[in-house]
């Protein structure tokens, strides 16, 4: 079968920036516990930053880039900020936040869809002309190695910064327990800012990404946030490792399913997978029964 | 006076889904948003059905709720399954599967491009195609769909759902079946946003899929939510006001492409400024 390397390359791809926003998604929500949904539109942020510095400020892709992670990065804190700390200050249950961050998302897909147009818009006049890599009979483009790279690091980042700093114990510890954590002196609120400036920049990155290899649109966060929600409760909810295990086997079972079926039941596909993980394996197949 | 019609005509269709929602939503407190579903397959089931089996309307949309209750049956069993946000996130997933379906398989919904040329309703000769005609139409269905919550919300039936939003394991306690409850009250929900939804078909006489998203559904969330949970004149407040704020937008000078994202930006908005500041909207009893 020749197309086999090409699907596998193109699972990889998807499950990658899936993991972007799978494992950012998990760490806001271990240290917060509910849906965050206004965190995909922090990619169509980056995105659209990124591609407001390169067109009209004529700026290079780094400096794009780096503007998209920061504006995404600021965004996100902004929403943490105005909106979530004073819920959970309120003792707001998991479903007002639910529907503010609804409502946060919905309005913010509008403005961006206002000021830049609903087009269908591609960043990859940043990246220019870019090579391609041989794999088997598949291909890859230098973009799409960078977004593989970019999970990966992800991947090792996270790691090293929950398992081997301070700051990593810290938020181990509101993710367990939010008051006990704060009983014990960790200043929480102070915990999950940093958490979601971080899990804001790293979908913010996944929204130039995207930008890079197909393109963006003013919905196209809440599309990603939805495959990367159910990578994570696939993988495991609110743990970062089962994020990027659940982000690839989505991948696969997305890519390899329209062999069977056309491609455009690709978002059915997902969200039959969400459903049975749900029914069967609530906590994800790393995840601690609760 | 023709604008003013089309925007009553709105309301009605808006409020019987509402008024359907609030059933669910705001009576037994299940956070669906996957109402924009059954809207969608009542008003692709009445369309499909004037236009192969030649039935009369009033006919195809009663034929179009109950295939919308079946529906609801079958994604309800799935749905009892879970609780609060998980019972978002399953209700968003179904609707994205049912707004799949209907953007996809082209054959019978002829996907993106839509079904035109629907009828407008017809009985014993006359036919509702004066827009004062169909909007009397839809205040009779609303009035019909608006009598019948009444009397599910004052009945013992109500009262369950109630004692079912505020704690659910004492009523089993009780010895009641709680999830009969819930799934009897989801498919009464979804039997009346298809009556909807053949109402929106019929009016417009065009449909495609992008009316029954989840925009759509996060929408009709804003409207109860905005109105007050747990109340039916509140869904029915909800659903003027907000079908009524965006319009105004349009007087102050925005083309229709921006007035229709202008719509978005306030609801969203709104959204959050109500649970940040008055988490029971105008006239409600119930948070959540």
């Amino acid at each position: 079968m020749d197309i086999v390397p090409q699907l596998i390359v193109n699972s990889v791809i998807a499950g990658s920036l899936y993991a972007l926003v799978a494992m950012s998604f998990n760490l806001v929500f271990g240290a917060t516990r509910f849906f965050n949904l206004a965190h995909g539109s922090l990619a169509a942020v980056g995105g659209y930053t990124a591609f407001f510095i390169g067109d009209s400020l004529g700026a290079s892709l780094p400096a794009a880039m780096l503007g998209g992670v920061i504006v995404a990065a600021i965004v996100g804190y902004g929403f943490e900020f105005l909106v979530f700390r004073p819920l959970r200050r309120r003792k707001a249950s998991n479903l007002v936040l639910l529907v503010a961050s609804l409502g946060a998302l919905t309005a913010l897909e509008a403005v961006i869809a206002i000021l830049f147009t609903s087009q269908f818009r591609t960043l990859s006049f940043l990246a220019g002309t870019t090579g391609i890599v041989h794999i088997g009979t598949g291909v890859m483009t230098h973009v799409q190695v960078g977004i593989l790279a970019a999970a990966v690091l992800v991947l090792i980042g996270s790691w090293l910064l929950l398992s081997r700093t301070s700051f990593g114990r810290a938020v181990r510890a509101v993710s367990d327990d939010e008051e006990v954590a704060k009983i014990v002196g960790i200043n929480t609120d102070k915990i999950i800012a940093v958490v979601f400036i971080i899990g804001s920049a790293v979908a913010g990155l996944a929204g130039v990404l995207a930008g890079l290899d197909t393109g963006i649109e003013p919905r196209m966060g809440f599309s990603l946030l939805l495959k990367g929600v159910i990578a994570a409760i696939v993988g495991g909810i609110g743990s970062v490792y089962g994020g990027f295990l659940g982000a690839f086997l989505l991948g696969f079972a997305e890519n390899f399913g329209i062999w069977y079926i056309s491609g455009e039941w690709k978002d059915a596909i997902a969200f039959a997978i969400l459903i049975l993980f749900l029914l069967f394996r609530p906590q994800g197949i790393l995840g601690k029964k609760r | 006076m023709e604008y003013l019609i089309h925007l009553a005509i709105l309301f009605s269709i808006f409020a019987i889904l509402a008024i359907s929602l609030q059933l669910i939503v705001g009576f037994t407190g299940l956070l669906s948003v996957a109402h924009a579903a059954f809207y969608g397959i009542g008003a692709y089931a009445l369309a499909l059905l004037l236009e192969h089996t030649g039935l009369n309307f009033f006919v195809a949309i009663l034929v179009g709720a109950v295939i919308s209750g079946v529906a609801a049956a079958l994604i309800g069993l799935v749905l009892s399954k879970f609780r609060d946000d998980y019972y978002a996130l399953g209700a968003i997933g179904f609707n994205v599967i049912i707004f799949s379906i209907l953007l996809n398989w082209q054959e019978v919904t002829r996907g993106p491009l839509g079904i035109p040329g629907i009828d407008r309703p017809e009985l014993l000769g006359f036919t509702f195609s004066e827009n004062i005609a169909f909007l009397l139409l839809a205040l009779v269905f609303l009035a019909i769909v608006y009598g019948i919550s009444e009397f599910i919300t004052t009945s013992s039936f109500g009262r369950a759902l109630r004692a079912i939003r505020e704690d659910e394991e004492a009523l089993s306690v009780f010895g009641y079946r709680t999830s009969f409850f819930k799934l009897a009250i989801f498919v009464i929900g979804a039997a009346m946003a298809a009556i909807a939804g053949g109402l929106f078909a019929s009016y417009i006489t065009f449909i495609d899929p992008t009316s029954f998203g989840i925009a759509e559904s996060v929408f009709m969330l804003s409207i109860i939510i905005f109105g007050g949970l747990g109340s039916l004149r509140g869904a029915l407040v909800g659903a003027l006001i907000l079908i009524l704020l965006p319009e105004a937008l349009r007087f102050v000078g925005f083309t229709p492409d921006i007035a229709a994202q202008m719509r978005q930006v306030v609801y969203g908005l709104l959204l959050v400024f109500l649970m940040l500041y008055r988490p029971q909207g105008v006239a409600g009893e119930y948070r959540l």
